[in-house]
C-alpha cells in the first residue's frame, strides 16, 4: 500500500507515484474531533495526536501535525498566559518583552526538551511516531529568528524595534531567538518530526521592501539554515507571497520544498523553481469556508494544472480555518485526489 | 521651492527613510514653508499618493504602510503644535481589535494616517468587546467604528462585527455610524465584509485612512 511518504519521497525526487501527495492542515478543529474545549484539549498531548490520526483516517490526506498552536513558542520561552478561543488558534495574551529591558533578562532554555511546555509536545510526537513513523510525513511548525520576536513582544513593538529601535538590542534579540531556533529544530528532529515548516512573513516582499530583505532578512535566514541544515525544512512566509525572492533563497541556502502562497502564481513558481526544488501549491482556504462544490472543484483543478506538469508538486492548505464546513474539506480533498492522480 | 520639498518627502516615504523625511520637514520649516503648508501641501498628499500607488501596485509592502503611517503622524503632532490657529476636527473614530484578538500592528497603522487627517481617534486596545466599541462610539460622537481583525475566527465570529451592526440596530444607531473592517482574513476574502455586516474594508491601513474619510462624508451628508 502507497503510503503518504512515499507520495511525498517520490514527489521531492520528481517521481510518480499513484498521486500527488495532498497536505491539509487541520490543527483548530482538534478539539472539536475530540469534542473537548480548547483547554482541556491542548492540555495533553495524547488529545493532539489522537486528534490527528482520528482526522487523517476521515479525510485520508498525507500528513500530520505535531503543532498545538504558534504560541507555544512563546510558552518555551516564559509566556504565562495565553488566549483561548472555541473557534480559532489560542492567542498569547501576555507578552514576555514589555520593555526594552526585558530583552537582556530574556533566557533561552539550556534544553528545550526539558521544558514542562515541551513536555505535551513531546508526547504527542511520540504517539505520532509510534502510530505513523515513516508512513506519514509529521510536521512540526518551527518560527524563524526573525520571526520569534512578534510573539514575544508583539509585531507592533518588533516592527518598531526592528526599523526604529537601536540596533546593538534588535540584534541581541535576534541571536537569542536563533539560539531558541536551533534547539528547537533539534528538539523538534529527535522527537520524530519529518517536516519542519520554517515560518518567516519577513522572507516575503509583501512584508519588508527588496532592500530590507537583503540587508537583513536573508542573512538570518542563511543564519538559520546553515545552523540546522536543509533537511525536511520548509521555506514558508506565513500565506505571505514570495515568488519574487525564490530564486534568491534557493541559490543562497539550498531549501528543497517552497511552501507558495494563495497570492503565489504556481506556474510561475515552478517556472522560478525549475526542478530545482519541491513547489507546494496552496489554496486560499479562507475562500474555502463559502465556496461551492463546483467553485472548490474548479480551483482545486486550475491549481494541479498549473502545478503538475513536470512534477515535484505538492497540493496543501494554509492553517485551514475551523469555519471551514467538513463537507467542503471533503470536497477539496476529493477533487485533489481526483485531479492529482497519476496516469 | 514647495514642489522640491514634496518630491524630496515622497523620496524619502518610498524609501521608509524616517529620518531623511523628518529632515526634509524641519528644513522647509527653515527655509519659510509654514507648518500648515507641511501638512496640508506635503503630508498629505503623500498618504494620497501612497493610497494610489497601493491601488494600482501590489508591491506596496506592510513595512511601507507601518513607516508612512509612523512619519506622517510624527511630523503632524510635531506641526500641529506650531499652527497659527488649531484645525477643524475632519471626523472621529473609535478603533480597536475584535475580541479575543490581540494584534495591533494594523490598527497603529490606521490611527497615525487618520491622526495625520485630522481625525480625532480613540484607540480602544486589542481585544475590544462589541459593547465596548459601540458604548465608546456613542460617548464620543463617533462617525466610525474601525474593527481590526487578524484571525478568521474573531473577523468571522460572534464577537466581532456582526455583533456590533446588531448592536447599533437594537439602539437605532445605523444612521450615525458606520463599521469598516481590516485585516488579513478580509484581504484574502474581499467578500467577507459584507457577510460580516460591515460597510466598508480595506486592503491595509493606509487605505483605511481614504475609506474612513469617505465614510465620515457619507454621514455627514
Amino acid at each position: 500500500m502507497i503510503t503518504g511518504m512515499d507520495r511525498l519521497v517520490a514527489a521531492i525526487k520528481g517521481e510518480k507515484s499513484d498521486r500527488i501527495p495532498v497536505f491539509c492542515n487541520m490543527i483548530d478543529q482538534g478539539a472539536k474531533e475530540m469534542g473537548m474545549s480548547p483547554e482541556e484539549y491542548y492540555s495533553k498531548g495524547e488529545y493532539v495526536a489522537e486528534s490527528q490520526l482520528r482526522m487523517q483516517e476521515k479525510y485520508g490526506h498525507d500528513n500530520l501535525w505535531s503543532l498545538f498552536y504558534v504560541g507555544k513558542e512563546a510558552e518555551l520561552l516564559g509566556c504565562r498566559k495565553i488566549l483561548y478561543a472555541k473557534h480559532g488558534p489560542p492567542n498569547v495574551e501576555e507578552f514576555v518583552i514589555k520593555t526594552y529591558d526585558d530583552i537582556e533578562r530574556l533566557e533561552v532554555p539550556a534544553d528545550l526538551t526539558a521544558h514542562p511546555a515541551f513536555a505535551e509536545e513531546q508526547q504527542c510526537l511520540n504517539i505520532l511516531k509510534r502510530e505513523a513513523g515513516g508512513k506519514s510525513p509529521i510536521c512540526a511548525y518551527i518560527s524563524s529568528s526573525m520571526t520569534i520576536p512578534a510573539m514575544l513582544m508583539g509585531m507592533e513593538k518588533w516592527m518598531e524595534l526592528l526599523f526604529f529601535g537601536p540596533a546593538e538590542l534588535r540584534e541581541a534579540l535576534l541571536a537569542k531567538c536563533h539560539d531558541f531556533f536551533v534547539k528547537e529544530v533539534k528538539a523538534y528532529r529527535d522527537g520524530g518530526a519529518d517536516v519542519l515548516v520554517y515560518s518567516n512573513p519577513f522572507g516575503s516582499l509583501d512584508t519588508v521592501p527588496m532592500k530590507f530583505f537583503l540587508a537583513h532578512s536573508l542573512p538570518w535566514i542563511e543564519k538559520d539554515i546553515s545552523a540546522v541544515g536543509t533537511a525536511g525544512m520548509v521555506y514558508y512566509c506565513g500565506m505571505s507571497a514570495f515568488n519574487k525572492v525564490i530564486d534568491t533563497v534557493l541559490e543562497r541556502t539550498g531549501l528543497g520544498v517552497y511552501y507558495l502562497s494563495p497570492w503565489d502564481d504556481i506556474a510561475e513558481g515552478k517556472r522560478i523553481i525549475n526542478g530545482r526544488a519541491l513547489t507546494c501549491g496552496v489554496i486560499n482556504d479562507i475562500k474555502l469556508i463559502d465556496w461551492s462544490r463546483e467553485e472548490i472543484r474548479a480551483e482545486v483543478k486550475r491549481m494541479l494544472d498549473a502545478g503538475m506538469p513536470g512534477g515535484k508538486f505538492l497540493f496543501g492548505t494554509g492553517v485551514m480555518p475551523y469555519f471551514v464546513p467538513e463537507e467542503n474539506i471533503r470536497t477539496m480533498l476529493e477533487a485533489a485526489y481526483e485531479f492529482g492522480r497519476y496516469a | 521651492m514647495l514642489d522640491t520639498i514634496i518630491k524630496a518627502y515622497n523620496e524619502a516615504i518610498f524609501d521608509t527613510d524616517r529620518d531623511q523625511a523628518l529632515r526634509v520637514v524641519h528644513d522647509a520649516v527653515k527655509q519659510g514653508v509654514t507648518p500648515e503648508q507641511v501638512v496640508f501641501e506635503v503630508v498629505l498628499p503623500a498618504l494620497d499618493l501612497m493610497v494610489k500607488s497601493i491601488s494600482e501596485n501590489m508591491d506596496a509592502n506592510l513595512a511601507q504602510h507601518f513607516m508612512t503611517a509612523q512619519i506622517a503622524d510624527t511630523v503632524t503632532a510635531e506641526m500641529i503644535g506650531k499652527f497659527q490657529k488649531a484645525p477643524q476636527c475632519a471626523g472621529t473614530v473609535v478603533i480597536g481589535t475584535a475580541q479575543g484578538d490581540m494584534h495591533s500592528l494594523g490598527k497603529r497603522i490606521v490611527i497615525g494616517c487618520l491622526k495625520a487627517r485630522m481625525m480625532e481617534v480613540t484607540d480602544l486596545g486589542v481585544n475590544v468587546s462589541p459593547e465596548h466599541f459601540v458604548d465608546e462610539a456613542v460617548g464620543r460622537k463617533a462617525q466610525v467604528i474601525g474593527i481590526s481583525a487578524m484571525m478568521v475566527h474573531t473577523a468571522r465570529g460572534e464577537n466581532g462585527s456582526l455583533a456590533v451592526r446588531r448592536l447599533l440596530q437594537e439602539r437605532g444607531l445605523e444612521g450615525r455610524i458606520r463599521i469598516i473592517v481590516g485585516g488579513a482574513p478580509f484581504r484574502f476574502d474581499d467578500t467577507l465584509y459584507r457577510t460580516v455586516q460591515a460597510d466598508a474594508w480595506a486592503s491595509d491601513g493606509v487605505t483605511a485612512g481614504k475609506v474612513i474619510s469617505d465614510l465620515i462624508g457619507e454621514v455627514e451628508r
